[in-house]
């Protein structure tokens, strides 16, 4: 019950400012949360004027990340302006990250911070109540759940956050306690359900690219038929491409259709980068990530 | 004078990413001082090992490779300043993807050979194919890239009789 006060609280503070922030000028849109046609399902939204701020709230069912609406889906946005965007921590990480890649300026963004004590894991019954079953797997291990750095927060206290099994780390330690063929049979299992819809990349924040390795053919290094070879490649590919990148939104695991943990693979990849080169995804706009620069002391201890 | 070259049950296919200036010096240095090693050895040579991606290593395990090595000039004497310290960073964090979906790394090799180590570039070599010899052929990505190719089920007897034989 307390998250629906809080959320409410938010929700509330969220409306006023937009409304304010749009009625001075200082942007030209905001990026939110609307209600969407099924009780209690929310769906993102694009408004530009004062007088609609109003549609704006905020739910356990505000599970997008609205981060990819500035980069890849932005046909909706004015080309001028300021342009406000409401985020959560790992949006907000995701935000960072792209500002770090150059992909955003910090000028052309007022940021949105919402104190977030989880969304749900699944929008299929978008009223259920958020609890430790309903909640989102990404957000049972999420230690920052108040946003930093962002030009607007409401004011709310945040419940301690209940300790709740971290089901990435639990299954990560699984996996690791594995013999190399049961593990290898493990992520064929997985990854021989992929479909190749894409859906992952479509929603991630962070494969902008405008033609993908994936869909050249000259030369096709991932094959694009959703059979073994080509199913692995892109698995592979996909979690070398965002390692040392992902803000662990889990958009990816989200909305695959075939229900493949791609976060998992983003977590231990996260994990892995952060042991070896101590960086990891946060508030604070890293200049590089750690793929992208180097340390001429770095390990090589695996090299002969 | 010619060894006389020991039979082996099984020849390992070994592909070698490595870059022109040092490690591709070093080999043909190796190969113009008479220094043998063996033939196992398929090499294709990049501008830089910054410039070899690790999707290159997933298509030569699809393709029938059993061991891949990746080699390059030692920290410090990249061509190109950094390449090598930028490769070293992204092979380090690949090793732990390949390990975390069950690859066995000990058919992947990584090493720095200048262009006068003609000798470390045998050693390298020697080990590496003694070492997959060893431990046989890599099925996994051969089996996926031939499954690609295979429509419908492997359920009848001709099928599997057939594909056994590939
Ligand atoms: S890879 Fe997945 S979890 Fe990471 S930023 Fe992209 S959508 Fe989010
Ligand atoms: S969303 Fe799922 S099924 Fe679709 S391409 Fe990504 S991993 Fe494959």
């Amino acid at each position: 019950m307390t998250t629906e006060i809080i959320y409410s609280a938010v929700g509330e503070a969220i409306r006023t400012e937009a409304e304010r922030v749009l009625a001075d000028g200082t942007v030209a849109a905001v990026v939110g949360y609307t209600m969407a046609r099924r009780k209690g399902s929310a769906q993102p939204v694009v408004l530009t004027k004062p007088e609609e701020a109003n549609q704006l709230i905020f739910s356990a069912a505000c599970v997008n990340n609205l981060a990819v609406y500035l980069t890849k889906a932005k046909k909706e946005l004015p080309r001028e302006g300021r342009i406000g965007i409401v985020v959560k921590s790992c949006d907000l990480k995701a935000l960072v990250g792209l500002l770090g890649e150059s992909q955003l300026k910090r000028d052309s963004l007022y940021i949105i911070g919402v104190p977030c004590v989880g969304v749900l894991g699944s929008t299929l019954q978008p009223s259920v109540e958020l609890n430790a079953e309903t909640v989102a797997d990404k957000c049972r291990e999420c230690d920052d759940r108040m946003p930093q750095g962002a030009d607007f927060v409401p004011t709310v206290a945040l419940p301690a956050s209940p300790a709740l099994e971290k089901k990435y780390a639990v299954e990560i330690a699984r996996l690791e306690a594995m013999t190399p063929a049961e593990r290898w049979s493990y992520w064929q299992e997985q990854f021989s359900k992929c479909i190749k819809c894409y859906a992952c990349r479509q929603v991630c924040p962070f494969c902008f690219c405008e033609q993908c390795l994936c869909d050249r053919n000259k030369p096709q290094m991932v094959e694009g038929t959703p059979r073994p070879a080509g199913n692995l490649a892109w698995h592979l590919v996909r979690a070398m491409h965002l390692a040392g990148r992902c803000a662990g939104c889990a958009e990816c695991e989200r909305v695959c259709p075939m229900d493949i943990p791609l976060n998992l693979l983003n977590r231990k990849m996260s994990r892995e980068l952060k042991e070896l080169f101590h960086s990891e995804a946060g508030f604070e706009v890293r200049e590089k990530g750690p793929l992208a620069e180097y340390n001429e002391q770095d390990d090589q201890s695996f090299i002969k | 004078m010619h060894h006389a070259k020991p039979k082996h049950e099984f020849e390992p296919k070994i592909i070698a990413f490595v870059c022109t200036w040092c490690t591709y010096a070093g080999a043909d240095l190796a190969g113009t001082s008479r220094m043998q090693y063996p033939a196992n050895v398929r090499l294709v040579k990049f501008p830089c090992t910054g410039r070899i991606d690790p999707v290159f290593i997933l298509k030569a395990f699809q393709q029938g490779a059993d061991g891949v090595l990746v080699s390059g000039c030692h920290p410090g004497d990249c061509h190109y300043m950094a390449g090598n310290f930028h490769a070293r960073r992204r092979f380090a964090a690949f090793r732990k993807l390949l390990e975390f979906i069950g690859v066995d790394l000990q058919r992947l090799q990584f090493s720095w050979v200048s262009a006068a180590e003609a000798g470390k570039w045998v050693e390298v070599v020697t080990e590496l194919t003694e070492r997959v010899r060893a431990m046989g052929p890599m099925r996994e990505f051969k089996d996926l890239a031939l499954e690609e190719q295979w429509s419908g089920s492997l359920t009848t007897p001709e099928l599997q009789e057939a594909y056994e034989a590939i």
